[in-house]
């Protein structure tokens, strides 16, 4: 049987829901006989396979026009989304931004900030633009299965990729591993 | 009582007419989620959490308000009803931040319960935006309004249970908002710092300023008890985690308070500055110096050995556990026959033959008259019950030469010389009620015995357990002249000042037994640490007679014993063992103060 090929990517996140779903251990030895890690942050190739992958799965939020353009790539490349985390579920940590509001979170962060002396906001053609708004990756994308936690447990991963390998959808993540922190 | 049969989910039902479809689910053991509900509270159907499926309803319905009537088909678990209520979480969280990860409240948070329940793992409408205040102004408490569901729980506490009305709501729709007084900060509001707010809010809205962030309640202990701050003894759980206390809950089930507390139980012990005494101390060459437990006894019962017994005078708060006031009454009067024994604090004379009432009975009296006693300011939580009653209608007669508490609440206002005047009118209630402290005259007390056939009363005893040192007889004969050995058993009590001692010869051997470093134990030659409310088993008398346990939540401070340990090992050094064990010695308690 050929193996099913997964795709990972990460938008506005912390890089720790891929931390979380490295915490399979050694699980991930019997995962890679059924599975194929395609490109992934952490592997040398950064984009998904052109012809497709079964699994796409995307940590972190929506926050500017480069994440929006991952994340459509993803979906295109992709049969099955899953929107891992607190960020990619319902904007996270990211989304306290939109309390005070994008250009007044830039000023912040790149001018006003006590260490820093003649600050600038970047602003460049090769970097995403900033939206008003940060939301979840549904907001952008179909998203077929949610799994949220900051980070989701390892179990959790786990538990979807074994579960979608039997054919079993949709996904129904037990009590235990449904968690908001 | 009218029964009504009804069918919920197909399963036929008998219960009591007119109790609302939610409690009739409840005694039938089916599970309807809520939120804004609450046991102690009236019911007002804010969150439709609780909406249910009934035959004939044009549309769904909140159990929480809806009266079960003869003959009702109900589903509280249909297609309908549990999408409905998806739609209604759904909505719950598109407004304000209920994100969990940096929330204090997470893992005890009715919301998050909920959350997790109907499995909402994505915002269906649109991710918050609109930021709300945090009013950080109270001393003791966070009003994080992000957090807030608007479910009223915390309004309704202050006006259904402190009667204190000083939270309501403000503007309508997307910004209505819970607001102190006429919209002013929470910490320059008439806020009394109850905290009973924060007990029922089912979110992170309002919380602990103290706990934050030591621990979520999954990795705390709570411990019942009783808490030692007045005569009320209100019942208490104790949150500690790590042999450190967190917070003070008032406990639901508690007869006494059933779950309210005020700011001298709730706040005021965790943020005493004091300093503790943590060993046993001896004055040597003209300073105190620390010396071990063993050493102190002895020191002690050399001491007491020394003196003939009219030599020896014992003076007691009434911060005292039972047992600790029951071994001062068998050590030094039983077996030592001292008898120069005296209360650092006075005792309201006895004035009714029969027996006293229970403070919950104050709600049913249609006239309250306080005489010589300021429960607003000294038992705050009996002040919660008498103006819950003054909201029901009931008539408050404040009778003091003093400035009272209560006295803006109250419909007539006299001094203790003008008291006929309050008795007069009182004698026209159907069901009147007298509370009455040691600050009462003898006019006064000539004046309420004219009531005796009608009246229901309770004596307000000043300081916390002075009802059993009186049923002891601790309250009389004390003299300082003369004394070659005085016993203070203190306690917790703070006493500034050191006009306990006046009167008390100079070269008199004077022993401290207290937790806190005062000017007291300054002028004591042995001083003995004692464990403070949290640290240790014993029973506390209240008010109205009750014995109630203070259970051990955390370890006494360094060497610090139990008030009645440190006795007992006296006695027992003394050849005199009166009783071996806390079990023992609360049993004869119990049975001297029956």
């Amino acid at each position: 049987m050929a193996k099913v090929r997964i795709a990972t990517d990460w938008l506005a996140g912390c890089a720790g829901c891929h931390m979380s779903l490295l915490d399979i251990d050694e699980r991930i030895v019997k995962l890679s006989e059924l599975v194929e890690f395609t490109s992934s942050p952490i592997t040398d190739l950064k984009h998904p396979p052109k012809e497709g992958v079964t699994v796409g799965i995307l940590e972190g939020a929506i926050c500017n026009t480069h994440n929006i353009e991952v994340a459509k790539q993803m979906r295109e490349r992709c049969d099955i989304l899953i929107a891992v985390g607190d960020c990619a579920t319902f904007g996270g940590i990211p989304a306290m931004r939109n309390l005070v509001g994008t250009d007044a979170a830039l000023k912040r962060a790149y001018i006003e900030t006590e260490s820093t002396v003649d600050g600038v906001i970047p602003d460049s053609d090769e970097l995403g633009k900033p939206l008003d708004m940060v939301v979840g990756v549904d907001k952008v994308v179909k998203v077929d299965l949610f799994i949220p936690g900051c980070p989701p447990r390892a179990d959790a991963f786990y538990y979807a990729l074994t579960e979608l390998l039997a054919g079993r959808t949709p996904v129904i993540l037990p009590p235990e591993l449904f968690t908001y922190d | 009582m009218t029964m009504a049969n009804i069918t919920i989910n197909g399963q036929k039902i008998s219960t009591k007419a007119g109790i609302t479809v939610l409690q009739a689910a409840r005694e039938a053991g089916i599970d309807i989620p809520t939120l804004c509900d609450h046991p102690a509270l009236s019911a007002v159907g804010a969150c439709r959490m609780c909406i249910v499926e009934i035959k004939g309803q044009r549309a769904l319905q909140t159990s929480c308000t809806f009266p079960v009537t003869e003959g009702m088909e109900i589903q509280t678990d249909s297609k309908m009803v549990t999408d409905a209520r998806k739609l209604v979480l759904d909505m719950i969280f598109s407004e304000r931040n209920h994100f969990c990860p940096y929330c204090e409240m997470s893992g005890s948070c009715e919301l998050q319960d909920l959350g997790y329940r109907y499995r909402v793992d994505h915002w269906v409408f649109s991710t918050y935006t609109k930021a709300f205040p945090l009013d950080a102004t109270h001393k003791y408490y966070l009003m994080e309004h992000n957090r807030c569901v608007l479910c009223g729980r915390c309004i309704r506490a202050c006006d259904e249970l402190v009667a204190n009305h000083t939270l309501g709501l403000g503007q309508r729709g997307s910004e209505s908002m819970v607001r102190a007084d006429a919209n002013i900060l929470l910490g320059e509001s008439s806020c009394i710092s109850c905290g009973t707010c924060t007990q029922v809010c089912p979110t992170g809205a309002l919380f602990y300023k103290r706990s934050a962030f030591m621990g979520k309640d999954s990795l705390t202990t709570k411990v019942k008890s009783t808490c030692n701050q007045c005569g009320i003894g209100c019942g208490t759980e104790v949150v500690t985690r790590g042999g450190n206390v967190l917070g003070i809950l008032g406990d639901w089930d508690a007869p006494v308070n059933k779950g309210l507390l005020c700011k001298m139980g709730r706040f005021e012990p965790l943020y005493d500055s004091r300093r503790r005494l943590t060993a046993p101390l001896l004055r040597t060459k003209g300073k105190l110096k620390e010396i071990s437990w063993e050493e102190a006894i002895q020191t002690l019962a050399k001491q007491i050995n020394t003196v003939k017994a009219s030599e020896i005078g014992v003076l007691s708060g009434s911060y005292s556990s039972n047992e600790a006031l029951y071994l001062i009454k068998k050590l030094f009067n039983e077996k030592l026959q001292v008898s120069n024994i005296g209360l650092t604090n006075a005792v309201a004379p006895r004035i009714f033959d029969k027996g006293q009432s229970k403070l919950e009975d104050i709600t049913k009296s249609d006239i309250i008259l306080v005489a010589g006693s300021d429960p607003l300011n000294d038992q705050p939580v009996a002040s919660f019950i008498i103006k819950r009653a003054v909201d029901k209608g009931a008539r408050l007669i404040v009778v003091d030469d003093k400035i009272n508490g209560l006295a803006p609440f109250a419909f007539m206002n006299v001094d203790m010389a003008g008291i006929s005047k309050a008795v007069e009118v009182t004698k026209r209630a159907n069901n009147p009620f007298i509370l009455y402290g040691a600050g009462i005259t003898k006019t006064a007390i000539a004046e309420l015995k004219k009531l005796k056939d009608k009246a229901n009363y309770i004596i307000v005893e000043s300081g916390v357990n002075t009802v059993a040192a009186a049923a002891l007889g601790l309250n009389n004969g004390y003299n300082p002249a003369g004394l070659k050995l005085l016993y203070v058993l203190m306690g917790e009590q703070n006493y500034e000042g050191a006009d306990l001692f006046k009167g008390v010869p100079k070269n008199a051997f004077i022993v401290v037994q207290a937790s806190y470093l005062s000017p007291l134990t300054e002028w004591a030659d042995l001083v003995l640490p004692a464990a403070i409310w949290s640290e240790q088993n014993s029973n506390l008398t209240n008010i109205e007679g009750r014995i109630q346990k203070i259970n051990k939540a955390v370890e006494p401070a360094g060497e610090a014993k139990p008030d009645w340990e440190a006795l007992q090992l006296l006695s027992a050094e003394l050849g005199k063992n009166i009783a071996v064990s806390i079990d023992k010695v609360s049993a004869e308690v119990m049975k001297s103060l029956k």
